[in-house]
């Protein structure tokens, strides 16, 4: 096995003993789940056709901006790094061993609300399985790399901590997951829409994957990409 | 022939501080070599030159084998395992695992710990068999028993010991000058990020310990005594003692420690 699929195993593995990850990518977003999916379609029957659309967007938020962050800035924030340098391990690989790992935590997370929320609270499944769940990639590794920027990009837990919930907050109140976003005034309709979110909950919607929904989070993965090269050979450099 | 190390007239700024200034010295295969120098003198920016880790100016540096390096801070993802960190160093130098030698560190007994709940001597242990994975011809040592308690520090020493027994030349850099006289060749003092002194601790000695300490312990109490001409003052001092009838417990003659000679060497350098 090469040390890059190792790297990978290994980070698999300590996604798994790691609390921040079990808690951030599976115990929170199912609690939320559990907990609103039964307040949302008892107030709002109607939000049972994108009840699973809207906790897929709460639990892929949660996961990208306040979980996978820390542990970015552990390995790259401080001696990690270093002696990852000293050791001939390559800088980008702990960034894309912990991006995989977090997709593939994700993933799961989000196959179990499409596999309890129709049971639980009698969901609607979406229309095109296939299709729902490419939407949820391409709007899972939008908002990861949205997420390796943060990690890489901020020097500090506290401060992490901080910039990670204004990123995550409205994510989950502007992007129409809780109520419809025709109820927000105009300005923080034009904010929501500033967030991946936003644009992942009407790609996995029924018919909303087209390329005006595709546009948008095409073009944030390109930036965060391209950001976290340059950040990425700044932290070699250093 | 060649040496294991070459450094000459190394040089390197950080904005207008300028902390190498014109730094040489040589490293001979199988010696321990030790690096030593106050605060702020260019240790570790010296170190990190020669290692590969930091650009540098000018000058040049040229190291003859394959190398091991053992950070001063370092540190792993909390919950990767000791055993798991070794595989992975080892995977991506392309090398397999020396279970051998991982024992040797006392590893077995941590094989299966998770990096959090090791302890600082257990961790330092770890950072020094992540070091040697690869089998390398030179290990560098920044600091390695810093924090380490008494017998880890015991345990760390016969472990560099036998590196040395097994060929391995060993750059060691320690503010700790028991730690140096003990196990080092030989030495180089930086002091304002030159070359102070480079040679073995007995030429340190010759260079700066022009006088005799003399420490002499009887049933009356201890005495210290500074002096040029040990063998006159020597006689004199145990005829005096004699005289008075007063019993010599314990009689001690030195040239100064490395760390008298250190201080006298570095006086006056920024810290």
């Amino acid at each position: 096995m090469s040390g890059f699929m190792y790297g990978m195993m290994i980070q698999w593995k300590m996604d798994i003993r790691s609390r921040s990850i079990l808690v951030t990518c599976y115990i929170v977003p199912l609690i939320f789940f559990l907990l609103m999916g039964g307040i949302f379609v008892s107030v709002m029957p109607e939000m049972k056709k994108t009840l699973i659309q809207s906790m897929a967007v709460m639990s892929v938020s949660m996961g990208a901006f306040i979980g996978m962050p820390p542990s970015i800035l552990e390995t790259y924030g401080g001696d990690v790094k270093k002696l990852y340098k000293a050791n001939n391990v390559p800088l980008y690989v702990s960034l894309i061993t912990m991006v995989v790992s977090t997709f593939v935590h994700l993933v799961i997370m989000c196959g179990l609300i499409v596999l309890l929320a129709p049971g639980l609270f009698g969901a609607e499944l979406p229309k095109n399985l296939p299709i729902f769940f490419a939407g949820l990639g391409i709007f899972l590794i939008t908002s990861l790399a949205v997420g390796s920027v943060l990690g890489l990009l901020v020097k500090n837990q506290a401060n992490l901590t901080m910039i990670a919930q204004i990123v995550f907050l409205p994510s989950i109140m502007l992007s129409g997951i809780m109520f419809p976003q025709n109820m927000l005034p105009e300005v923080l309709q034009k904010v929501g829409e500033a967030f991946p979110a936003f644009w992942g909950y009407r790609l996995m919607s029924d018919g909303g994957m087209v390329p005006e929904n595709i546009f948008y989070l095409a073009i944030l993965f390109c930036v965060s990409g391209v950001f976290c090269l340059l950040l990425l050979k700044k932290k070699k450099s250093d | 022939m060649k040496n294991a190390i070459e450094v000459e007239n190394l040089r390197k700024s950080y904005g207008s501080n300028e902390v190498l200034r014109g730094l040489s010295f040589k490293i001979e295969f199988g010696e321990i070599f030790g690096v030593l120098g106050v605060n702020g003198a260019g240790k570790t920016t010296a170190l990190e030159c020669i290692e590969g880790l930091r650009k540098y100016d000018s000058g040049r540096i040229e190291v003859n084998g394959k190398t091991g390096i053992q950070l001063q801070s370092s540190a792993l993802p909390a919950h990767i395992k000791a055993c798991e960190a070794l595989c992975l160093f080892a995977k991506w130098k392309k090398t397999k695992q020396d279970i051998l030698a991982a024992e040797r560190l006392g590893m077995d007994e941590i094989w299966k710990k998770q990096y959090f709940q090791l302890s600082t001597g257990q961790k330092r242990r770890l950072h020094l068999a992540l070091a040697l994975t690869g089998d390398p011809d030179i290990v560098f040592l920044d600091e390695p028993t810093a924090g380490l308690d008494v017998e880890g520090r015991a345990a760390l020493h016969s472990q560099i010991r036998e590196l040395k027994k097994r060929g391995k030349t060993i750059v060691l850099a320690s503010h700790d000058m028991a730690e140096v006289e003990t196990l080092c060749d030989r030495i180089t003092i930086l002091s304002q990020g030159k070359t102070a002194f480079c040679g073995s601790s007995a030429e340190l000695t010759e260079k700066v310990g022009k006088k005799y300490n003399i420490h002499i312990k009887t049933a009356i109490g201890s005495e210290y005594f500074e002096v040029d001409n040990i063998e006159e003052k020597l006689i004199s001092l145990l005829q005096d003692l004699k005289r008075r009838n007063v019993e010599v417990l314990d009689i001690k003659v030195d040239r100064g420690t490395l760390e008298q000679h250190f201080i006298a060497m570095t006086k006056g350098a920024e810290r």
